[in-house]
């Protein structure tokens, strides 16, 4: 498991954050500019491609004591190029496709952190998704409550 | 136990299933999305028990069972089996969750304000039956705030640990891989905290609220108040080769803390969380947690005998198996009944024989 042994730390200050949005990244676009990066990418070897489980421990409030909730049906893709540089992509649910497309992103972004194409479509999503969120948290915004006692 | 002691039936077996599969009709992506889409309380639920996160496989659960929750939870489960574990995220901090209702029933004013967000709560349960008459109905839309609430909202407990009100705590030590997880051993008693939470969290929803129920009507000794309750969405948090660890996505969680009165100088609490928005079930697993410390042995909020009984794949696999074949079994109590009655009738015909005897001499 790879989380058992962490790799060298994040090569990338805003890694963590791209890889987020492209986890979330509307699928069709997604895929479409994997597709279009291929080319560029030369040949491809795919270490793994499958579905798997990702268990989600959780932590007790009052006794701060961990345990696990359950497991997330995930899909993972790991490639590398012939430099050996390496792309990763793991989201939640079952898209082979969606996760390979995602690690071809991410394979993209380790040759050339700024590739117009690809930090567009990340711009792009990131501002969906924080529409989305706004949305979401002004109608939840809505609900909150000012309760009185007698 | 031999339960197969009959042969033959394939034939009437194959048709049994059949005649089950066809009463459903043909089951097409259409129908499971039809499913994920209008039904997500009850996906929710099966996933929950099913301790599988995946809104499409449990639709298709669903689907292929007819909505029949036992062998759906079953179903989900048995394919589980066949996916390797890939990795064990970074445990869910509740100051983490993207929260979309918190309430408090203990405190009014709690740091972060109170959320009601999606509920029923407080609304009159009519069912609008005018969509039968050919009305579709069409829910009013909410009026969105000017401002966002706030995606994360503080902890209570750890306020009120800070405030004095609940006992301290440590932090957690365990490495997520060191947790102990349910799936790869057994459940023995005492149970650990860990295994505790685990096996309610993946417990069928009716069990733990019947349970539940029991020690709120009064065989518990501890009446629940709700301290905290919350729905919320929860990042997975996996990492990437390189070291960075990033969000693979959301699942939708809920959890519950339960207080009752004071107890060493602190506020007892129960704690209970389960994937999906299942609140009942939370708030239920909350008071057999709370009322678990003194519970007295063979009670319901023992933990044995909770966690025992809430187990959905065992407790409805062993309640349904006495439908199959017992026929050695109920043979052997047929004999003996029969011998019994022998036996009796034998010994009755003496006592006769005896008595009529005994009353020759007054004849």
């Amino acid at each position: 498991m790879f989380n058992e042994a962490s790799g060298p730390g994040p090569e990338r200050r805003d890694h963590a954050d791209i890889l987020g949005i492209l986890a979330r990244a509307r699928s069709t676009p997604l895929k479409a500019l994997a597709e279009n990066l291929l080319d560029q990418l030369g040949d491809i070897t795919v270490i793994v491609n499958r579905t798997g489980l990702v268990m989600v421990p959780m932590r007790d409030t009052v006794e701060n004591v961990d345990f696990h909730l359950g497991e997330v049906l995930v899909s993972e893709a790991h490639i590398a190029d012939a430099d050996g540089r390496i792309g990763y992509g793991m989201i939640t649910g079952r898209d082979l496709e969606r996760a390979m497309a995602m690690a071809v992103v991410d394979l993209s972004l380790a040759g050339d952190a700024r590739a117009e194409a690809v930090l567009h479509f990340i711009e792009t999503e990131r501002l969906h998704q924080a529409a989305l969120d706004e949305a979401l948290m002004r109608r939840v915004e809505a609900t909150r409550v000012e309760m009185e006692t007698f | 136990m031999a339960y197969v002691a009959t042969r033959g039936g394939e034939k009437a077996i194959e048709q049994a299933e059949r005649l089950f599969r066809q009463d459903l009709g043909t089951i097409d992506a259409a129908r499971v999305e039809a499913i994920r889409q209008s039904m997500p309380y009850l996906v929710d639920r099966v996933m929950g028990e099913a301790s599988l996160y995946d809104e499409d496989m449990a639709a298709l659960a669903l689907a292929q069972t007819g909505g029949e929750l036992s062998e759906a939870v079953l179903v989900l489960r048995a394919w589980r089996t066949t996916q390797p574990r890939l990795a064990v995220a970074a445990p869910l901090l509740q100051e983490d969750l993207l929260t979309v209702r918190r309430i408090s029933a203990a405190f009014k004013d709690i740091p972060g304000g109170q959320i009601l967000g999606p509920t029923l709560d407080y609304s009159h349960r009519v069912l609008a039956t005018d969509v039968l008459e050919g009305k579709p109905y069409n829910p009013p839309s909410v009026d969105p705030a000017a401002t966002a609430a706030p995606m994360r909202q503080p902890s209570l407990a750890d306020w009120q640990r800070q405030q004095g009100l609940v006992a301290p705590a440590n932090d957690s030590t365990v490495a997520p891989d060191d947790i102990p997880d349910l799936t790869r051993e057994p459940l023995l008693f005492p149970a650990s905290r860990a295994h505790r939470l685990q096996s309610l969290a993946r417990a069928e929803t009716g069990g733990v609220l019947a349970l539940g129920y029991a020690a709120m009507r009064g065989y518990g000794n501890a009446h629940p108040t709700v301290n905290e309750l919350r729905l919320a969405e929860a990042e997975v948090m996996v990492r990437h080769p390189s070291g960075t660890e990033f969000s693979a996505g959301r699942v939708r969680v809920c959890q519950a803390e339960v207080t009752s009165k004071e107890k060493g100088g602190f506020l007892e609490l129960g704690f209970a969380a389960s994937f999906g928005w299942n609140e009942v079930k939370v708030i239920a697993a909350a008071t057999l947690d709370l009322n678990s410390a003194e519970a007295p042995v063979g009670s319901p909020v023992h933990e044995e005998f909770y966690l025992s009984h809430t187990e959905s794949v065992e407790a409805s696999g062993f309640c349904i198996h006495f439908k199959l074949p017992h026929y050695v079994t109920f043979q052997s109590v047929l004999d003996a009944m029969r011998d019994a009655k022998a036996k009796a009738a034998a010994a009755k015909a003496n006592q006769d024989v005896a008595v009529e005897r005994q009353t020759e001499p007054a004849e």
